[in-house]
């Protein structure tokens, strides 16, 4: 049995996928600024969970932002691809993806199971989890609590501004004005659907849709998403981790072809003890 | 100029390249004079006729702009802006004038603001038109005379057509060499990398015209005594934009495992293609090549029947060199508020699809702030046309 | 001098922004007081702006050909003499914005890779007739008065003016596909202190002749008609006639207190801008001047109390946000003149060399138009053309200071307005100088609590500097 291992560095949360047949073992840890010492760690208690050793791994690849800073994966392979990869593992009818992350967000066209075209925008905090977050805290709500907030909403509230900071203040002026918590949180997850949908509308947009990235946790988000949609928007079982899975299920694809050739692709040359010597 | 010795050129073209302005500096202290230009639209002919050295401007992508942003708005494209701030904070303090031509807005509403800031000896407006019929042809043809009254006037020597007839046959013969050099980069993989490149196109766009060609010569004899490397297939990028004039990019596309193969730059193919036609009066022939074979979005062209014969007019060039230069990916890099450019984006692209070929689109600035946002997005790109 | 950032649309890496608060696109309906027009004129300027876009929309049943054309491109009297019905993309722009409906079709063009930085005039169009392609000539709902028929041809131009004169329509075309562009050229000489720009004026002048006489061709072709050369010399005639007319009325702004303010010149630019060369713009002016007159000699004055006069020095309004003239003017604040929309001059002060070539007569008129400031500039060391403009209109007009907006999406006006106001101030006199930023149709980085901050810190200054001169 071969077994390969996915590594996804996101901005604010480190993910491990092993796969042998089938999931072996999975694992999210918060990201620091040092990447390789959590990476390590993650990495160890994955295996751990799959009761394996390091030499048990086939081939590891590494994605994310942060892809770079895993000097024991064999391979470096963009989020997109992985996102994509995973994703259409988990729900093979889904033909466009939104990755709603911290500090990102994605639109990614699937076709045969493969890239066939995507946007992102990681310029502008506004349609990503980067505005929820600043909105929970202005507003003193949890934010694993905003969606269902949200979801209590009489009427979601407009709230014109594009930017992140200009539209905490127009909300702390609404309440002021009397209007209605959930409504206003209602209004943020609307503005944050509308950013992303406008982005995603850059290709054409084509059911099934899904979801993935911290974003697929908010259930308000999906909604206000399908309402932008005005279609069904699909959610895998564990939205955080299609990066690793697919970058798991790459790391497969790249040692199955070598094989199919009789031969086994180059590796990094790098334990987990070796780069322990950055701690 | 360092002797161009076997096995020296490249690493010559990289000092030029490091140190941009190197060999005007020296021409300077020499008694010569330098006189600096912006765009693909600066007539290097006439400036040679006139004995001058112009030398094309560029910025710091690496550099955060600053002093210029108390002069010169920050909506203005940011390759001017980037180029103005260095220039205001003394990077061209040698020059002893400019000419701007007007390629477009940035440049044209800028123009006030960069003479009265840098207050140079010589400073010289050329109102290239942006249209290209036969008034056209006419009326470029009166400004570029325009243009060399004033240079007369400012080097105190007559300019003779003969002296002009000379300088097209001398950077005619330099676009060849230039044209000869990037034939090489047809082979699989190509035998002078994209960084290389990069770097031979910034240093000669900074040297006299026969330096430049010695400089070309040279190098393309080094590589031409290359062997062709055995390596994996790696994809065929083409670099589409306006000024970009740093390895920065270059290495992100090539760093992520892809080869340069080709450009569409206005240092690049746009600036060597086209040669001047020899014509009984010169300028008649320069203002010809610069209105009708220089094919830049801040020139009209309204040629052809049908709509799709208009973009085989615009873009045939681009589609040839996909072809001759087998290029299977375009990165299309387009500067932030650039409305020459930006209007053309969705023209472009689906006439580059149209033939088959996948392209890329960022959106960005003149800056290496951005630079890991733009490299997620070319590996993202080369994998998906993997 | 005050410098305003309302946040420009996409900020730069590392850029704080002072925290605003933002108005909701949808407060027009609720509580958005209607703009009070100092004059009745004005107040018909609606009826122009429909029966523009109307004209579009009728021109096939009255076998017309409708042509997107742009404004001062000096294609007016050849359009109008070939009754062909301009449809104005700028005005259609204007009204979206202005309605605070312009967001929808920014995001169409935005979906197909058009940049939120370019020319908002356009993208706002092109998003327009993106969406009236798809619907393969079904009106677009929401459109403003039905929105602007799909043209027969798209007459553009390479001039000075802008860069998005050309390539708007160039862009335009790739959603028309069979519909014929135009672009023609209008240059003018630049002004170079060293250089007497007199001896350069003949050729550009030829220049700007052959390319309007292209231009006929190119209509000739298009509409399958010749054209009638005694009815174009005519409007010829009438546009003159209405430049003429259009100073006069707007030199009776001189009067103090000022009779009309820019808030309403915004709206009373629409005949001399989109319908020059009508009898219907000129008698306009006839109307607005006689109202001016009747005002002045009533002493009635834009503000109840008129405590200052200010230029509007330089650039395109935000046409969502032209009820802030109204916050200046509740405020005693008035703008008596503005260099944006005057597209004019009296003939006279020209010095039009005669011809009987009516195409030529507009050549130069637009060139003389441009370089008539450029020798007083020379007389002023370290001056240029447009601020020796600024300083005309403010002793003129007796203005105490000057306001300047850039907008974001416009290089065409807003580059360079810096150094205007800076050289403004070194040549002339350090006046009090405001300098607004935002957009002309792009709503997104506007705030209106923001925008009355900054005019009345600017309305101190303007205190500061009398009660010194006093």
């Amino acid at each position: 049995m071969n077994y390969f291992a996915g590594v996804d560095i996101g901005s604010t949360m480190t993910k491990v996928v092993i796969i042998g047949d089938s999931i072996v073992a999975s694992l999210i840890g918060p990201t620091g600024p040092e990447h390789r010492k959590l990476a390590n760690k993650v990495m160890e208690d994955a295996l751990n969970q799959a009761h394996l050793k390091f030499e048990d791994l086939s081939y590891i690849v590494a994605t994310g932002y942060g892809r770079i800073n895993v000097p024991f994966a064999d391979r470096q392979i963009t989020e997109i691809t992985c996102h994509a990869k995973g994703l259409h593992s988990l729900l093979p009818t889904a033909k466009t993806i939104v990755d709603i992350g911290g500090q990102d967000s994605k639109g990614i066209k699937i076709k045969d199971g493969r890239v066939h075209n995507f946007v992102m925008n990681d310029k502008c905090a506004a349609g990503t989890g980067r505005f929820l977050e600043v909105i929970a805290e202005s507003l003193n709500v949890p934010l694993v609590r905003l969606g269902e907030l949200s979801l209590t909403a009489v009427k979601a509230a407009e709230i014109s501004s594009t930017c992140t900071v200009f539209a905490e203040h127009e909300i702390t002026n609404q309440l002021a004005n009397g209007e209605s918590l959930a409504n206003l949180v209602a209004g943020v997850h609307l503005s944050v659907a509308t950013r992303v949908c406008s982005l995603v509308k850059k290709m054409t947009i084509e059911q099934d849709i899904a979801i993935t990235g911290g974003g697929a946790k908010n259930i308000g988000l999906i909604r206000a998403l399908e309402a932008k949609f005005g279609c069904p928007v699909l959610v895998p079982p564990e939205p955080l981790i299609t990066g690793a899975l697919g970058a798991a299920l790459m790391g497969k694809e790249i040692f199955e072809k070598f094989a199919e050739e009789g031969q086994t692709p180059t590796r990094s040359g790098r334990g987990l003890e070796e780069a322990r010597l950055f701690l | 100029m360092t002797e161009l010795r076997d096995g020296n050129a490249l690493p010559s073209a990289e000092k030029y390249y490091e140190e941009y302005g190197l060999r005007a500096k020296e021409l300077k202290a020499a008694g010569k004079k330098v006189i600096g230009y912006l765009t693909a639209l600066g007539p290097v002919e006439i400036m040679t006729a006139a004995g001058v050295v112009p030398i094309r401007l560029k910025g710091n992508v690496s550099e955060p702009i600053t002093k210029g942003d108390a002069y010169m708005e920050t909506i203005v494209c940011p390759f001017v802006r980037n180029v103005f701030d260095a220039a205001v904070k003394g990077k061209y303090a040698f020059l002893d004038g400019m000419v701007l031509p007007h390629q477009c807005d940035s440049i044209d509403r800028t123009n006030d603001v960069w003479s009265s800031s840098l207050k140079l000896p010589y400073w010289h407006f050329l109102n290239v038109p942006h249209v290209t019929d036969d008034p056209s042809i006419e009326f470029m043809r009166e400004i570029l005379r325009v243009f060399i009254s004033t240079l007369e006037k400012f080097t105190g020597k007559k300019i003779t057509d003969e002296a002009i007839a000379q300088a097209v046959k001398s950077h005619n013969e330099n676009r060849l060499l230039m044209r000869e050099l990037y034939s090489l980069r047809k082979s699989d993989p190509p035998l002078i990398s994209g960084v290389e490149m990069m770097k031979v196109l910034v240093a000669a766009m900074s040297l006299p015209v026969k330096e430049s060609s010695a400089l070309i010569r040279s190098i393309a004899k080094e590589v031409k005594q290359r062997k062709t490397p055995s390596v994996e297939k790696r994809a065929r990028i083409m670099l589409v934009g306006d000024q970009i004039d740093d390895a920065a990019i270059v290495d992100a596309i090539e760093g992520a495992g892809a080869s340069l193969v080709m450009d569409g730059l206005s240092i690049g193919s746009k600036m060597y293609w086209g040669d001047v036609d020899v014509t009984s009066d010169p300028v008649q022939g320069i203002a010809e090549r610069y209105l009708r074979k220089l094919k830049i979005p801040t020139t009209f062209v309204g040629a052809g029947n049908t709509y799709q014969e208009n973009l085989e007019a615009r873009f045939g060039l681009m589609k040839q060199h996909i072809g001759e230069f087998k290029v299977n990916g375009v990165i299309l890099f387009i500067y932030k508020y650039c409305d020459p450019y930006g209007f053309e984006v969705p023209a472009i692209k689906s006439f580059i699809e149209s033939t088959g070929v996948p392209v890329l689109y960022l959106e960005d600035e003149y800056s290496t702030s951005t630079l890991a946002r733009v490299k997620t997005r070319i590996e993202a790109f080369l994998e998906m046309i993997a | 001098m005050i410098s305003i950032s309302f946040g420009l649309h996409g900020k730069r890496e590392g850029e704080t922004i002072a925290p605003i608060k933002c108005r909701e696109d949808d407060h027009m309906a609720e509580d958005k007081k209607p703009r009070a027009l100092a004059t009745q004129a004005a107040a018909k300027i609606a009826k122009f702006v429909k029966g523009n876009l109307s004209a579009t929309l009728k021109a096939k049943e009255e076998g017309k050909k409708v042509a997107y054309a742009y404004i001062a491109d000096g294609q007016d009297e050849i359009m109008r003499a070939m009754d062909i019905v301009p449809a104005w993309g700028e005005s259609f722009a204007g009204v979206c914005a202005a309605k605070r409906d312009a967001e929808k079709y920014l995001q169409k063009a935005e979906a197909d890779n058009f940049s939120r930085s370019l020319c908002t005039y356009a993208t706002c169009t092109i998003g327009f007739d993106m969406m009236r392609e798809e619907l393969k000539g079904e009106p677009v709902p929401g459109a403003p008065w039905g929105g602007m028929a799909r043209p027969d041809m798209i007459l553009g131009s390479g001039q000075l003016l802008c860069d998005p004169r050309f390539k708007w329509p160039q862009a335009t075309q790739h959603y028309l596909q069979d519909v014929p562009v135009f672009v023609g050229s209008m240059y003018y000489p630049p002004f170079d202190p060293n250089v007497d720009h007199k001896e350069q004026e003949k050729f550009y002048v030829k220049y700007a002749t052959e390319e309007l006489r292209e231009l006929v061709k190119f209509c000739e072709k298009h509409t399958g008609k010749k054209m009638d050369r005694d009815r174009l010399a005519a409007l010829v005639d009438l546009s003159d006639k209405t430049w003429d007319l259009f100073i006069d009325t707007y030199e009776l702004r001189k009067a103090v207190p000022t009779p009309m303010d820019t808030g309403d010149a915004m709206n009373t630019m629409v005949p001399f801008t989109f319908n020059l060369g009508t009898q219907e713009a000129y008698d306009f002016y006839k109307d607005l001047y006689d109202e001016l007159k009747q005002k002045i000699a009533e002493k009635k004055g834009v503000a109840d109390d008129e405590k200052y006069r200010v230029l509007w020095a330089a650039g395109l309004p935000s046409w969502f946000a032209l009820g802030d003239f109204q916050y200046f003017n509740e405020k005693g604040v008035v703008f008596p003149v503005e260099v944006t929309y005057r597209g004019g001059e009296k003939i006279e002060r020209l010095g039009l060399p005669k011809t009987n070539d009516p195409l030529e007569h507009i050549a130069w008129r637009w060139v003389r138009y441009w370089t008539h400031w450029y020798d007083k500039a020379r007389k002023r060391p370290g001056s240029i053309p447009k601020v020796e403009r600024i300083i005309e209109y403010i002793e003129d007009y007796e203005c105490d200071g000057a306001v300047f907006h850039s907008a974001f999406s416009c290089r065409s006006w807003h580059a360079g307005i810096i150094h205007q106001a800076e050289t403004l101030k070194r040549v002339y006199k350090d006046i009090p100088v405001l300098i607004m930023e935002g957009d002309i149709v792009d709503i997104s980085s506007y705030n209106e609590a923001d925008t009355h901050n900054r005019i009345d810190a600017f309305i101190e200054t303007l205190e500061a500097a009398k009660k010194r001169h006093n």
